[in-house]
Order: C-alpha cells, then sequence, then structure tokens
C-alpha cells in the first residue's frame, strides 16, 4: 500500500508538471512569442554549454535548504513561513564571520566557523519563534513571518553601519577574502560545494526525522499532539526544537549564497527565495529527500527562463508564470491524489467486510 | 391518544462497523415530554439526528401525524415542525440575536425593525428574558440557548428534541429551561429531551424510554414515573445482564505489598466543581482494583492523574514507595506505568503512523529501542511482529498504518504497547468500549495475565459485569468522589446501582427508617 502511494505521487506529480508547464506556455503567444520555439530554447540553450548546466545547481543550492527548512517544520505541523529572514540571519552571521577572520585563519576554518555562526544565528531567530508559540500560543506563521522584514531590516542597518565596505558607498559590504570562499567542484562552471552542503543536509534531514528520536518526537507531535503528551512528549518542547532546526537550516542558505556564490553581502538579493522554498516543499511533499528534485525543477525553471528572456522577447516574468501554473497543478494533484486513494481504501474496506 | 405525533419504526443505523441503532421504535406523542435516557454511546443521540435528518437510517421508517415520511436534511425536517437543539450551538456570536434568529429563513431587503420587533414580542411571550437587539457574543451560555430555542420556535416547531440541554446550564438556568418546558408543551407540542442525568428526567418527564447499547431497553409509562426512584433508573440504564459472572477467587491480598498507594487526591479547577475531591485507594501486588461508575464522573481525570498527565491541586500518589505526585509522564513511563486511555484514537495512538512506530511512541526517551538518539527500527520492526502474532491483530505487516486497522485491532496494538511499558503498574481506562466480542474476550484474559504477573491494575469501566468479572476490589466513583471501596464479594447489582446513582449507605439506611 506504501508503494502504491509513493507511485501515485510521483507519477501525479509529474503530470501537474507537465500540465503545468504546457499551460503556461500557453499564454506565451499573447506575449508575441512562439511557444515551441520558446520550448526548444529553453531546452536546447539550457543544456547546451555546462556553464548554464551550472547556474541550475547554484540556484539549486540554496533553495534545496529553504525547502528543507518549511519542510522540517511541516512535519511538526507548524509553519515556517520566515525562511527568507532565517536566511538573511545566516547571511549576516556568514559574512561577519568570514570578514572578521577571513585571511588571518586558514581558509577551511573560516569557512567552517562562519558555517556555524550562519546556522546558529539562523537557529536562534527560529528558537524564537518556536518559543513565542510555545510560551504564548502566539501564531508562528505570523510571527515567522514578521521576523521577515525584522531582520531584512536590521541587514540593512548593518549594512549601513558596522558592515558597509570600506568605501562606504553602496549598502554591500567589502568582498570576503578569497580564501573564505567555498570551493569549486565542476571545472569550467561557478558551481561550489555549496550544492554539496545541500544535498548533505537534505539527507541529514531525512536521517534526523526518520532514524533518530529527536524527529521521532517531532513527527509524532505534528501528528497527534495529544498522543505525544500522553506518551510523556512535551509539544512545547518540539516546537522550539522544530523551529531551531529549521532556521538553522534556511541560516545554512546564507552560507551556500554568501561564501558559494555572492562572496559578499549586499541589499535585497535573492528575495524571494524563502517563498520558493515553501513551493518546493510542497511540491516535493514535505519530504526532505523530494525537495531535492523538487528544488532542481526550480532552478531549472529560474535558469531556463532567463535564458528565454535574453533569446527572445519573453519578459522575465515568464519564471513566474511557469513557476505558478506547476505549483497550481501540483496542489490540484494533491486532491485528485487523496480522492483515488480515498476511494481505493473504500474498496478495500468493502472487500474486508465481505470477507468477514 | 390517537395517533401519535412521531413514530419510528425499527430504525437501524450502522457506521462502518458499529451498530449505533438497532431496530429501534418509539412514539412521542402530542403534549408530551419524553426523556431519552442513557449512557454516553447509547445510541440516543443518533437516533434523534435520524429524526431531524443529520443521519440517514440505514434500514427503518419515520411516520409523522401517521403518514410515512423520509427525511434527508434538517430542512425537511424543519418543515415538518421538528427542530433539535445540539449540544454545541450554532450561533453566530458576533450577530445580534434578531440576526441569529433570522439567518436562513429571510430573503431580499430585511426590515431589520420589525423583524427585531417580532422576536422580541416571541421571547415575551415564552417568558424568556432574551434582548433581541443584543450581540450573541455578549450573552450568557444559558441565554444563548434560549436564543437556539427562539430559533426553533420561530420556524414554528411544535416538536423540539434537546440534546443534553441542562449540561451546560446553572442549577438556577435548568429550573427556567424545565419552566419553559412546561409551558411549551402545555400548548399542545413535544419535547424530546436527551439526557443522561437522572433526577431531572423524573422531573420533568412524562415518559421515559431508556436505552443501551443502541437498543431501547425500558420504557417507563405515565403513571410510573412520580414513583420510580433514580436506583432503579440506574439500574435499568446500565444492565441487568450481570447474571454470568465468574467471579475471580477470594484471595486475599492484604498480606502483598503494596505497589500503588494513592493519598486524598483532589483536582479543582479555579472556580469550578472539583473533578477529584479526596480520593485514597491503594492496589497491591496482583490486584485488580475496579472503578465502576457511570461515565463523566471523574474516571478519566483519575486515571490523568495518576499518569501525570494532569497536576493535581493537593493529594500524593506514591508508586513501590516512591512519591511520583509530581514526575512527568515521561518518568512515570520509565517507572513501569502503562495507560490504555479510553480515547485511544486521540491519545493513545498516530493513525497516520505505521504499527511499529505506534509501538515506539511510549518509549521515544527509553533506551530500549534507542542507541545514542538512534532508532533501532529493525528491533522495533521484529517487536512489533511479534506483538502481531501474540495479540492475533489482523495487519498484512508491521508497516501499514495503524489508521487502517479496525477498532479492535487497534485497540489490541495500544493494549500490547502499555502492557510491555507498564511494568509495575497498568491503567485501563474503559479498554474494550466499542470492540467486538472476540476482542473484549482478548482484552479482559490479557488483563488477568498481567494480574498473574504480580502487576497492580487499576480498571475502570462503564460495563458492571466487566467490573465484577475482573476486579479484586470494587470502588465507586460519583462526581468525583469515592462511594466506598468493597470486595468483589461484598457488592450486590442493587447496591453498586445506587452507589452509582450517588446515594449513600447511611442515607439509604436513614429512608428505610
Amino acid at each position: 500500500m506504501k508503494n502504491n502511494k509513493t507511485k501515485d505521487f510521483i507519477i501525479w506529480t509529474i503530470l501537474a508538471i507537465v500540465l503545468g508547464l504546457f499551460c503556461s506556455f500557453v499564454f506565451l503567444p499573447m506575449l508575441d512569442v512562439n511557444p515551441i520555439t520558446a520550448v526548444s530554447i529553453m531546452f536546447k540553450d539550457t543544456f547546451s554549454d555546462t556553464f548554464t548546466i551550472g547556474n541550475i545547481f547554484i540556484k539549486t543550492a540554496p533553495l534545496i535548504l529553504t525547502g528543507l527548512a518549511f519542510a522540517f517544520t511541516y512535519k511538526a505541523n507548524l509553519y515556517n513561513i520566515g525562511a527568507q529572514g532565517q536566511f538573511y540571519t545566516g547571511c549576516i552571521c556568514a559574512s561577519a564571520a568570514s570578514l572578521a577572520l577571513g585571511g588571518k585563519l586558514p581558509g577551511v576554518l573560516v569557512i567552517l566557523i562562519a558555517m556555524i555562526c550562519s546556522m546558529l544565528g539562523g537557529a536562534m531567530v527560529g528558537f524564537i519563534i518556536g518559543f513565542l508559540k510555545a510560551r504564548f500560543n502566539a501564531n508562528e506563521f505570523l510571527i515567522s513571518m514578521m521576523s521577515t522584514y525584522v531582520i531584512t531590516f536590521m541587514m540593512q542597518l548593518l549594512l549601513r553601519t558596522v558592515l558597509q565596505e570600506s568605501k562606504h558607498e553602496y549598502l554591500k559590504t567589502d568582498y570576503l577574502d578569497s580564501s573564505t570562499w567555498l570551493p569549486k567542484i565542476i571545472p569550467g562552471t561557478s558551481v561550489s560545494f555549496g550544492i554539496v552542503i545541500a544535498v548533505i543536509a537534505a539527507v541529514g534531514c531525512w536521517f534526523l526525522l526518520y532514524k533518530t528520536s529527536i524527529g521521532y518526537r517531532i513527527r509524532v507531535t505534528g501528528m497527534n499532539q495529544e498522543a505525544a503528551r500522553m506518551s510523556g512528549i512535551n509539544p512545547k518542547n518540539q516546537y522550539m526544537i522544530a523551529f531551531a532546526i529549521s532556521g538553522a537550516i534556511a541560516g545554512l542558505a546564507g552560507l551556500v549564497e554568501v561564501n558559494g556564490m555572492q562572496h559578499m553581502l549586499l541589499t535585497g538579493f535573492d528575495t524571494d527565495i524563502g517563498s520558493y522554498g515553501i513551493g518546493i516543499a510542497i511540491l516535493a511533499n514535505a519530504h526532505p529527500l523530494g525537495v531535492i528534485p523538487a528544488a532542481l525543477l526550480f532552478g531549472f525553471l529560474q535558469v531556463g527562463g532567463t535564458v528565454l528572456g535574453h533569446a527572445s522577447d519573453a519578459p522575465a516574468s515568464v519564471i513566474d508564470l511557469m513557476q505558478g501554473f506547476v505549483m497550481l497543478f501540483v496542489l490540484m494533484s494533491f486532491f485528485f491524489r487523496r480522492k483515488i486513494e480515498l476511494r481505493r481504501l473504500k474498496q478495500q474496506k468493502i472487500a474486508g467486510e465481505e470477507a468477514v | 391518544m390517537g395517533t401519535p405525533a412521531i413514530e419510528l419504526k425499527n430504525i437501524t443505523k450502522r457506521f462502518a462497523k458499529v451498530l449505533a441503532n438497532d431496530n429501534v421504535s418509539m412514539t412521542i406523542g402530542e403534549g408530551e415530554v419524553v426523556a431519552l435516557l442513557g449512557e454516553n454511546g447509547a445510541g440516543k443521540s443518533t437516533i434523534m439526528k435520524i429524526l431531524y435528518g443529520l443521519y440517514h437510517a440505514t434500514s427503518g421508517k419515520i411516520f409523522i401525524d401517521g403518514q410515512e415520511k423520509v427525511i434527508t436534511n434538517p430542512k425537511e425536517a424543519m418543515s415538518l415542525g421538528i427542530s433539535m437543539i445540539q449540544q454545541h450551538f450554532s450561533l453566530v456570536p458576533a450577530h445580534t440575536v434578531t440576526e441569529n434568529i433570522i439567518l436562513g429563513n429571510c430573503k431580499g431587503k430585511i426590515d431589520y425593525k420589525a423583524k427585531e420587533k417580532e422576536v422580541q414580542e416571541l421571547a415575551d411571550y415564552y417568558h424568556f428574558d432574551v434582548p433581541a437587539g443584543e450581540y450573541v457574543k455578549n450573552l450568557t451560555v444559558g441565554t444563548q440557548q434560549k436564543v437556539e430555542i427562539l430559533k426553533a420556535l420561530y420556524l414554528k416547531a411544535r416538536i423540539l428534541i434537546m440534546d443534553e440541554p441542562t449540561a451546560v446550564l446553572t442549577p438556577q438556568e435548568s429550573e427556567t429551561l424545565m419552566q419553559f418546558i412546561r409551558d411549551y408543551v402545555a400548548k399542545g407540542n413535544s419535547v424530546v429531551f436527551i439526557t443522561h442525568k437522572m433526577k431531572e428526567v423524573i422531573e420533568v418527564s412524562d415518559r421515559i424510554i431508556v436505552m443501551r447499547n443502541g437498543r431501547v431497553c425500558g420504557q417507563i409509562e405515565k403513571d410510573e414515573v412520580a414513583t420510580i426512584d433514580e436506583a432503579t433508573l440506574a439500574y435499568k440504564m446500565i444492565g441487568h445482564d450481570l447474571d454470568e459472572l465468574q467471579m475471580p477467587g477470594e484471595e486475599d491480598y492484604s498480606k502483598r505489598k503494596k505497589r500503588v498507594v494513592v493519598e486524598h487526591v483532589s483536582i479543582q479547577p479555579k472556580d469550578q466543581v472539583a473533578l477529584l475531591s479526596d480520593i485514597s485507594f491503594d492496589i497491591h501486588e496482583g490486584e485488580v482494583f475496579g472503578f465502576a461508575g457511570v461515565s463523566g464522573n471523574g474516571q478519566q481525570e483519575l486515571c490523568e492523574a495518576l499518569y501525570g498527565a494532569r497536576k493535581l491541586t493537593s493529594g500524593k500518589i506514591m508508586l513501590d514507595e516512591e512519591d511520583i505526585s509530581t514526575l512527568s509522564v515521561k518518568e512515570r513511563i520509565k517507572r513501569g506505568m502503562g495507560y490504555v486511555a479510553s480515547d485511544r484514537y486521540r491519545y493513545g495512538m498516530v493513525a497516520d503512523m505505521s504499527l511499529s512506530e505506534n509501538m515506539l511512541l511510549k518509549a521515544s526517551y527509553l533506551s530500549r529501542w534507542i542507541k545514542h538518539g538512534i532508532i533501532n527500527w529493525k528491533k522495533v520492526d521484529e517487536d512489533t511482529e511479534t506483538a502481531i502474532k501474540d495479540y492475533t491483530i489482523k495487519a498484512p505487516d508491521h508497516m501499514i498504518s495503524a489508521g487502517s486497522l479496525s477498532g479492535g485491532n487497534q485497540q489490541k496494538v495500544v493494549v500490547a504497547r502499555e502492557v510491555d511499558m507498564g511494568d509495575s503498574m497498568i491503567i485501563f481506562d474503559q479498554p474494550t468500549r466499542g470492540l467486538d466480542l472476540g476482542a473484549i474476550n482478548y482484552v479482559h484474559k490479557t488483563i488477568l495475565r498481567e494480574k498473574e504477573q504480580g502487576k497492580s491494575i487499576l480498571l475502570v469501566s462503564t460495563e458492571l459485569s466487566e467490573i465484577f468479572s475482573l476486579s479484586d476490589r470494587i470502588a465507586v466513583l460519583y462526581k468525583g468522589k469515592i462511594m466506598g471501596i468493597y470486595k468483589n464479594t461484598e457488592l450486590t447489582t442493587e447496591k453498586i446501582g445506587l452507589l452509582m446513582a450517588g446515594v449513600d449507605e447511611k442515607e439509604e439506611k436513614h429512608h428505610e427508617k
């Protein structure tokens, strides 16, 4: 039965993605773009050279992490809408640590410290949200969302003051010392070690959720809080733990972006990474390993959309159109899948009753 | 009396596998108050919800004024003059009384002034102190109930069904309600009163229908109502299939060591009635201590207090000579307490998780299956497979989700786990509720087997036969108090019936004089 479920999920999701893409291409003629050429451009140009293919992985790495962040709290039946803020916190911590220590200590060590800092920073923000939820029964949805605004402005403040570049011209930091950059792993592209970190994080999340007692308790709390309470598991503690871990994962995305891609911190970058994470997690049905292909798809759509924009007259917003349609269809597929599952259960039950 | 206003004939209602109503027939006459008496889950609400069109009978017929009718939804019921007041009100708090009452019954442009006047007149006619222009959220629960009743009256209901109407009311509010019921039936209408409180039944009803296990098991006619006493009613409600009991042996446990000692335990929420007051008892090694009583008299609170899920206001709980009164559930699990909760679906299992995951539920802090925080799933799976075999749980494997099993098999999973976890003491709260005979038998055997191993067992049940056939000593709970602790052989059905109705022995003797 479990196999049936997974099979259903994969088939329906792929179907939904294809339909979603198809629908978004139907709109292209309105923008005077021939959909068939658009498709061929998107696939041909994206996969024509290693550099562009590499870009997909670059885009994918942080998306995996923010997707994981949402998926993780989702398992505790909580909603972390604030991955964006935790991501920025991670960025701030990673860049601050790298700027302070870069060049003074061996690069690997600095990266490790920056990594720990970014995760701790994100975890702290997450923990506060979880704490407010546990202590005051605050709505975690709203708090996590609002925390993003607070942190965004705090980042602005820091970029105007202590973290601002030596020239004091723009709202950005100095370039990080090149020893603190994440090493490139594919020659001829800018793909950094970040993608490896992201994949390891996904596997780690899966292990944590399904193989350890910490994850087990989080899942029990998410599925039946009352039963958890009756089993000696304090749901409030689980809120805080789940949110802290979720925040740490989102914070790690900050390191991947700052030390792996931007090599500095600047204002207003990757503003959608948190919300994409939510979409990715939903696409993956909140399964940590499912987040990897889902993030790859989003990464591909972003790169493909940019390529399309360059090669034709299609505006850049076409990417959003495609992502929107894919999400819409995936959500609809949930509904159909549920219906099919219910029908199957009913048939099983009838069969069972007749057997009695 | 001529044709009764309503006649239900041979109504049977089946929910998936549960038989909620089994061949129920009853009549409701004009100008009559009929009380439907029975324990929780006896099928009282179900039969009335069928009449109101909320549920559809699996088989059976409904006659209104002698004509057969098919009622498919509440709207149709209302057009036939039948209205039901649910236990939980269906009012919009942010709307006024008038708006709530005309909701769904008005079209086009609304003349609020005229409507408000109309509603106020209706309220005054029935001597209801209800301000028609006030917002519902500002009203007391008692007044809100009146609004619910007005809603029905506004639609010209002539048969009013009330589901546990006094459950939320103060004594004074109940009194006004009774007054209204008398007024209302005096005008030729009928009232059906669903309740498990015996006192008010005797007070207001013309006729009493007693239900048990989905069947009508007794009727008290008009002329008998005045003379009947609570004990007889309780006896009827709980059942008299107590003859075929196999009492446990008359072993004297007093010489064996006391494993569980409960001293003066009280739970008193602020500004409310005490849930438990001054509970003291002890359970010896290898003893089954039974708690009898009509459900809702503090049984669940007592179990939760013992298990650490509820804070005590005062008192002490000892397990194997250790004071555990302030320990958390987690700590009590570590000390070998097991708890089969009465509502397994809510407290005892995670429906969407596999059987293995459910077996692990209470052990997430124990080292049995977990080393350094990593779960040894292989071992959990093996142990689950063993439990499936030992308890003959009908499940294909350990991977299937607990929710997809039948109720009896779910309970077996829970029992298997708790018996396993509870090395020193196991609490069984209504362990056989809703199970089929085979599963009941199995649970009973398990309880006796664990007793043999020297565990202390606390058994809560509303089934007297279960209490009698398993317990060594029996206590009766009534309104959070222990009415007395007796050896199994000391009690007769009459005596326990009286105790369950809250009639004290001394009082009883007093009456006899």
